[in-house]
């Protein structure tokens, strides 16, 4: 038996989601009118300021500096984080232990409290790299640790690791190699779905990229916080451009978890 | 059956350890020395000046005012939420999930945005407002303005946070009381609350350290014209005028203090709850 749906449940729902929509539509709106004088409804409607932007050479090259910088972050995230993971679950209980709890890092320690700290890492050897981009890259890699223990985690709990790792010693195979052909491959989809939706946070970072590089090397952020003052519409538009590439972003992650979903 | 505790294996977990040492202990470490460094020499002379500042402390009574109240709206909403989530079919839920997602990496820049076109002076809902006489004027670009759009990302953290609690409840004990006739909200006061509470009050102490550290939507959307905690941070840092980099260093530590001891203690009550 099901218990009783209530409407007010439904209400809520949908109350939730109109007031969470109504930014991005209101955005919308004002993206594609022409003009807005004092009435409700504008003037007219045209898609014209979107061709302005997109062919806009310094959007373009935000986009691209936001894409390399998570990108290379990532892959050095990937590298230095899922090692540790998997050997922590493996072989060192205590380590897994305090993973579990670093996961809340990002909340008790929020990014301008690190940021304070990074100025003076950075402007010292052996790290100093002051206003360089590598900084983004290097201080971007704490930040997708919570995602990355999380889902590498749910993965390796999927599978019966002790037990393929025992059935392995018994046939001779080394751990390292059933690490490498077995295990990896078996929890790629996590690593996956780690990297997709750090992926969709490294391209809102805004923090660090004004505070420690700045203006010199403008990322997404930057540049729609540049762009802010602009006239309504070409803000709106890079607003609707930028949520529209997060829903992308979401959407892979989701078609990820929705296929090993399937699969299992 | 032993586990071949393989000291090479956990080889694999040094590079990772070495980063953290590297890129969160040791900038902590130099925010924490730094903060009791004023003109060159050691002194608590940094947090003397944010106890007797009025300035400094009305920074974090702002902030703790918006963190507060920001928090108790996240977490009623997202708790109706994730309790009417509940009653759904996977489908719904996914897009939930990923609205919620989506508004959780909308908040910064772009959130700020988005809410100037909606509560602007010219923004859509302003002038619908206003054309039915609904409101007279409303500035979008004050602690009101702040409070509506942390609510954003506060209500968005907290359904992603509680949906995986609520689902720890089985769905058989919600059962067994409908059927001796306790109604829905019955269940949810008596029963279902009680039963995640150390729970919700872990994720409520999360939501308000997400408020406390929120910068860009703040940065975006009132400037440095509202005093709040990380607005005063960036603001002695960043080398002009007002600049004191040490002072800046002890309101990190002091944020840091006021952040870590509730989520601490709450989850060592969690711990508790497992036992």
């Amino acid at each position: 038996m099901t218990v009783t749906r209530h409407p007010a449940m439904t209400a809520t729902l949908w109350l939730a989601a109109i007031l969470m929509l109504l930014p991005v539509l209101a955005t919308f709106l004002n993206s594609i009118a022409t003009g807005w004088t004092g009435g409700i409804l504008p003037n007219g409607l045209s898609l014209d300021a979107y061709q302005t932007i997109l062919l806009d050479g310094r959007f373009q090259s935000a986009l691209l500096r936001s894409t390399v910088v998570a990108g290379l972050a990532l892959f050095l995230a990937c590298l230095l984080i899922v090692p540790a993971v998997i050997t922590a679950h493996l072989y060192w209980p205590t380590l897994d232990t305090w993973m579990a709890r670093l996961v809340i890092l990002p909340y008790a320690v929020p990014t301008i409290i690190l940021m304070v700290g990074y100025l003076r890492v950075f402007s010292a050897p052996p790290l100093q790299f002051s206003g360089q981009p590598i900084v983004l890259v290097l201080t971007y890699v704490p930040l997708c640790f919570p995602m990355f223990y999380i889902n590498v985690k749910n993965s390796l709990q999927a599978l019966d690791t002790t037990e393929l790792l025992e059935a392995g010693r018994l046939l001779g195979i080394s751990d390292a190699r059933l690490l490498r052909r077995v295990i990896l491959p078996s929890i790629f989809p996590g690593i996956a779905l780690a990297v997709v939706l750090n992926f969709a946070g490294l391209m809102s970072e805004f923090v660090y990229a004004r505070m420690l590089v700045g203006g010199q090397f403008e990322t997404l952020q930057m540049y729609m916080f540049a762009q802010r003052e602009l006239s309504g519409r070409l803000s709106s538009v890079i607003v609707t451009v930028y949520f529209l590439i997060t829903l992308l972003i979401t959407f892979a992650a989701f078609r990820l978890v929705w296929r090993t979903e399937t699969k299992s | 059956m032993s586990h071949h505790s393989s000291p090479a294996m956990k080889l694999l977990a040094a590079p990772f350890l070495l980063m953290l040492a590297g890129l969160v202990v040791w900038p902590l470490a130099n925010v924490l020395i730094d903060s009791f460094s004023k003109g060159g020499a050691w002194s608590l002379g940094n947090y003397a000046e944010i106890l007797t500042s009025a300035y400094y402390g009305q920074s974090f009574v702002n902030s703790l005012l918006i963190s507060f109240s920001t928090t108790a709206i996240g977490m009623i909403f997202g708790f109706l939420i994730a309790v009417s989530l509940r009653y759904r079919k996977g489908g719904t839920r996914r897009v939930a999930m990923a609205l919620a997602n989506i508004g959780a990496n909308l908040a910064g820049v772009p959130l700020a945005m988005a809410l100037v076109f909606l509560l602007g002076l010219n923004g859509t809902l302003t002038i619908v407002l206003k054309a039915s006489g609904l409101i007279g004027s409303f500035n979008v670009y004050s602690l009101t303005g702040l409070i509506i759009a942390y609510c954003y990302f506060q209500i968005a953290l907290a359904v992603l946070l509680i949906i995986p609690v609520l689902d720890g409840i089985e769905t058989e004990l919600e059962e067994a009381a409908s059927l001796i006739g306790v109604g829905t909200t019955r269940f949810w006061l008596r029963v279902g609350l009680p039963v995640v509470g150390r729970q919700m009050i872990a994720i409520a102490t999360l939501l308000l350290a997400n408020a406390m550290g929120t910068y860009a939507t703040t940065l975006a959307l009132t400037g440095t014209s509202i005093n709040v905690v990380t607005i005063r941070i960036s603001e002695l840092v960043s080398g002009d005028v007002f600049s004191d980099p040490n002072l800046a260093n002890a309101i990190a530590i002091a944020l840091l203090l006021v952040l870590v001891v509730p989520i601490v203690i709450s989850q060592l009550l969690l711990k508790g709850d497992k036992r």
